[in-house]
């Protein structure tokens, strides 16, 4: 055995007594609470009748489109883990990724950081500044729901929706009161913690309510055991994440909803913190609140969210501060409308989102500065027949200064084979995507440009997906689906010109997506597959200057052509093994594809047994991660870690 | 913008051919893949770490873009400031986004494998290397890169690979020019220094600066023996022995333009600089020129070449004019050749913000 590994090894053998002997004494503690509460929690609970709440997003009239959900027991596996892990373990999105607890970013289809859209109950949270989000400060501790939407979604889900959507939602419980506290140890001194607490109680004859409290707490000290790997530093950094989510749902028996969402979270990176000059530190803090209100057909929801941005360098105590608010309120109202003759109705949701923006940050031209956004959309679905399900999708934006494109879109999914054991859909849509401009590419000190024009580009794609319902004695699920993506005015800060924003570029991403699920239940085994793989040729197309010939239909930067991804599990009554792979090719680094970051596969292992008793459940579960040690680099050209350990002990209770 | 030093290496090159010279008598002919030709140094994209060397045969058109990955299978891991040799060991300046990281790279001259290396606290934000005899003088920011109140130049042994002696600089130590024993310390054009600092190699002592008008960039010793110095728009010609400004020539820049790239002709009789500037759109514009060192004022009326470049150099061996040329940090750059006439030669792709040449 070479010496280091026989040092990692020991390692995480004393970190695992060291753990255990801990989490003995924390779930007794925990225990003797529970068990109060529930005294408590028993006497009052009464059984509540099924109260579906409507979802945030109006998926159904995103026919066309791929959408995948990821399942709650997904979630739960990787409870203590960011946002990233999940999508890159189910899904093609690659990440432009600076390190363990660094930012991490989002490509989606072949398209860059600002083209995902992130939705956290409908309302897009990318940072109005960065027009994008940090995947690292999104905890799966945030949300309940999970789900990913592919591809051009502009006349639905609004601007930055054009790589695909990241949709989050908050889901009212279904129980009376349920807890949940539990821990995770991981190598280099990191850890994570979370509780969740869900209740629900009648009210009255007509109404019931419902809610979570969550917490989260995350401490990465990335205590590497050795500074480098193959001679490339891993970097000295830590990474602290808290925060909190209140989601409180007054449900009534006459159609009506009444909820309150508010997620705060604080994340804050150092690089080289014991290094007093040269640290740097960037935290992250929002503040995301909502009501909604809904009553029958007629939604209104009105929203406030505050993103502090501080950033330092050496000394810490004064960083560069800026803040951005956002209000935002939305309207919308659903309709049947009735074509006549023997032609089903059509459904129709038309509404308007407005917007104010205003924004203090420290390298703007001037400050605040604000801006309003209005849009206003009508959304149709049509099924004229059993087979075939239509959406005829408008939108426009109105921003201050500018008008971004009328966005139409139109999706159409028609029942090739539908058979009860076999089912074979097409599916395809074209739509018009756009991105408005974000307030760091319009007002920044010399580099923005408040005449940049909005990115606009066509989206077409094209599906198959089909369902075995008695393959090998389970359900099998594959898709095939092939986009065509084309942007124009693609904005982009200019290391020709200093780095000023410029509308240079027209890109064209396509590609293709391959998914498979399995699941296959015989008594006490259950076993399942989720399987993908992508082609993403994403390039640039127009020329720009004397040099751009050395640019022109090469990949862009940071977008691996080929991504693939497998979970497998076997579970036998309550233990579970779950094996996750995870692979990306190169990276381009430079426009004209003459430096790279070499390829890589990551395989983790996770095996975790849930212990019941009465009501209460502890799940124990341990992780390998990186199994084979596979040495790859981030975009800082520093090198990640090798093999690491994870052990969590989650402790919860149900009163049903 | 950065600016190299060339004449620094030219000295570098004049004692490490005087050195091998002499050693050539007993030794045997150096092995190797890059024993004779041109090397570049690339600064890279800052926060991507991606500088790196790259070397061509004097008659070739395509380079090696990285012969430090060649060599070794792994890459330097910052951006290249700058590279000198003596004997047969190579010593390359590597810049890195975050601090700590930053490092002196030694490498074997003509193989280019590792050899060691020196990080920090030692070296911090590197900017030039200059090699007397068995001494490498390094300059370097130190931490404090707002107000360059750290900085240092760090003197290496070359035997023991170890920093002997840090000589403390103030306002950001930058551009060296070495001769009879005394090493002139430039500072950058980010500060706010104004004096030419001097060490005494002998001693490895500061002595008394030159006071000057404003932020100084040495830029080597002509052929009369005398040092010459930019400082702002203004070429100062000074006498080595007085320390006295001899002369002042004023470089028309009207008051928007910068003055940069400064390189003496393989004669030391004319030197070319280049003048550039940003319109509002943050588009470079500028042309490189060339004045001898008895002109009485620079004149700028015709350009030598109607471009401006990202580094400059001359070969001492053939006397061909290598500018570095960078489209963007995010795409490779290139070597381009002109004679000393302005004729263009011809060009060769490198690695990525091309700004220093070093010739062997």
């Amino acid at each position: 055995m070479h010496p280091k590994n026989r040092k990692i090894t020991a390692n995480s053998l004393r970190f695992s007594v060291f753990t255990i002997l801990r989490f003995v004494r924390y779930s007794i503690l925990w225990a003797s609470f529970a068990f109060t509460v529930t005294a408590y929690a028993q006497k009052d609970s009464i059984a509540l009748d099924p109260v579906t709440v409507k979802g945030f997003v109006p998926q159904k009239f995103m026919s066309g489109l791929k959408i995948q959900r990821i399942d709650s027991a997904s979630l739960t596996q990787v409870r203590y883990q960011n946002i990233g892990d999940v999508l890159s373990a189910y899904t093609p999105i690659a990440f432009k990724n600076y390190g363990p607890g660094q930012l991490s970013t989002a490509s989606f289809r072949g398209t860059s950081a600002n083209h995902t859209a992130v939705l956290w109950n409908g309302l897009n949270i990318n940072a109005p500044t960065l027009g994008q989000t940090d995947f690292s400060t999104i905890p799966v501790a945030g949300f309940d729901q999970l789900s990913v939407q592919y591809g051009s979604a502009a006349s639905v889900v609004g601007s930055d929706a054009v790589g695909g959507s990241i949709l989050l939602e908050s889901r009212a419980s279904a129980t009376p009161f349920h807890v949940s506290d539990g821990r995770q140890r991981e190598s280099f001194r990191n850890h994570q913690s979370r509780t969740d607490v869900r209740y629900a109680a009648r009210l009255s004859d007509q109404w019931a309510f419902s809610g979570k409290t969550a917490l989260y707490n995350g401490r990465m000290n990335n205590d590497y055991p050795k500074p480098t790997r193959n001679t490339y530093a891993l970097l000295p950094t830590e990474t602290f994440q808290k925060g909190i989510v209140q989601d409180l749902f007054l449900l009534s028996r006459n159609d009506q909803e009444i909820s309150v969402h508010a997620w705060l979270t604080d994340n804050k990176l150092t690089l080289t913190p014991d290094d007093v000059q040269g640290r740097e530190m960037t935290r992250t803090t929002a503040y995301r609140t909502m009501v909604r209100y809904q009553v029958r057909t007629l939604t209104l929801r009105t929203a406030w969210v505050r993103d502090i941005i501080d950033y330092a360098k050496g000394d810490l105590a004064n960083p560069d501060h800026s803040v951005t608010d956002k209000f935002s309120s939305r309207i919308e109202k659903d309709f049947t409308l009735n074509i006549g003759g023997d032609l089903n109705p059509v459904a129709v949701k038309t509404g308007g989102e407005w917007t104010h923006y205003r924004s203090r940050v420290p390298g703007y031209a001037r400050s605040p500065v604000s801006e309003n956004r209005t849009d206003f959309f009508l959304l149709t679905r049509w099924q004229p027949t059993a087979r075939v399900t239509t959406s005829f999708n408008l939108r426009q934006g109105l921003v201050t200064g500018f008008n971004p494109p009328f966005t139409p879109s139109v999706g159409l999914e028609y029942g090739l084979i539908q058979k009860t054991l076999y089912n074979l859909v097409a599916k395809g849509s074209y739509g018009r995507s756009y991105r408005v401009p974000t307030l760091n590419e319009r007002y920044w000190k010399d580099l923005g440009n408040p005449d940049i024009r909005p990115e606009t580009g066509w989206n077409k794609e094209i599906g198959l997906e089909q369902t075995f319902k008695a393959a090998f004695g389970g359900t099998l699920r594959t898709s095939a689906t092939f986009y065509h993506n084309r942007i124009k005015d693609w904005t982009y800060w200019n290391p020709t010109r200093n780095y000023r924003v410029e509308n240079l570029q027209q890109v064209l991403a396509r590609g293709i997506e391959l998914q498979l699920n399995y699941q296959h239940q015989t008594g006490p085994w259950r076993t399942g597959l989720e399987a993908g793989y992508a082609f993403n040729k994403s390039s640039q197309e127009k020329a720009y200057d004397n040099y751009s010939q050395d640019i022109i239909g090469k990949q862009l930067v940071y977008v691996p052509e080929h991504t693939a991804n497998a979970n497998a599990f076997v579970q036998f009554k309550s233990t579970k093994l779950t094996g996750q792979l995870q692979a990306a090719s190169k990276r381009y680094t430079t426009f004209d594809n003459s430096q790279f970051l070499d390829g890589y596969g990551l395989l983790n292992l996770l095996a975790e047994h849930t212990f019941a008793f009465y009501k209460f459940k502890l799940v124990l579960q341990g992780q390998v991660r990186n199994i084979t040690d596979t040495f790859y680099l981030n975009v800082r050209n520093n090198a990640m870690p090798g093999r690491s350990f994870a052990l969590s002990l989650t402790f919860s209770y149900d009163s049903q | 913008m950065k600016m190299k030093r060339q004449l620094a290496s030219s000295l570098a090159i004049a004692f490490s051919t005087l050195a091998i010279w002499s050693c050539n008598q007993s030794d045997p002919a150096p092995k190797g893949d890059y024993i004779s030709g041109v090397f570049v140094s690339n600064e890279g994209n800052f926060q991507d770490n991606n500088g790196g060397i790259s070397y061509f045969a004097r008659e070739s058109t395509t380079a090696d873009a990285d012969i430090f990955a060649a060599a070794n299978g792994t890459a330097l891991k910052g951006g290249v400031q700058d590279y000198a040799a003596s004997e047969e060991q190579g010593i390359i300046l590597v810049d890195n986004s975050v601090t700590g990281q930053d490092k002196v790279q030694f490498v074997h001259r003509y193989t280019f494998k590792d050899e060691g290396t020196i990080g920090a606290p030692d070296i911090e934000n590197p900017r030039e290397v200059v090699i007397v005899g068995r001494k490498a003088y390094v300059s370097c920011w130190g931490t404090d890169v707002d107000k360059y109140s750290t900085g240092y130049i760090a003197v290496i042994d070359l035997t023991t690979k170890k920093v002997t002696k840090k000589i403390n600089v103030s306002d950001g130590p930058e551009n060296l020019t070495y001769a009879n024993a005394k090493l002139y310390v430039g500072t950058t054009q980010w500060g706010v220094g104004n004096k030419l600092a001097i060490i005494n190699t002998n001693s490895d002592e500061a002595t008394s600066p030159i006071a000057t008008p404003g932020i100084a960039n040495p830029v080597g010793i002509d052929a009369n023996g005398k040092l010459w110095v930019n400082v702002g728009d203004k070429m100062l010609r000074i006498n080595t022995e007085t320390n006295a400004t001899e002369a002042t020539l004023p470089i028309a820049t009207g008051g928007t333009k910068t003055a940069g790239n400064f390189t003496l002709s393989n004669d030391l009789k004319s030197i070319f600089f280049v003048l550039s500037w940003y319109d509002s759109a943050f588009k470079e514009h500028g042309a490189t020129y060339k004045f001898s060192i008895s002109d009485t004022q620079i004149a700028m009326v015709t350009p030598l070449i109607p471009r401006p470049f990202y580094g400059l150099a001359v070969d001492p061996s053939q006397g061909l004019l290598y500018a570095g040329v960078s489209p963007s940090y995010k795409q490779a750059g290139y070597a381009v050749r002109y004679r000393a006439d302005g004729s263009l030669v011809d060009s060769v792709k490198v690695g990525i913000a091309p700004s220093g040449f070093f010739f062997q």
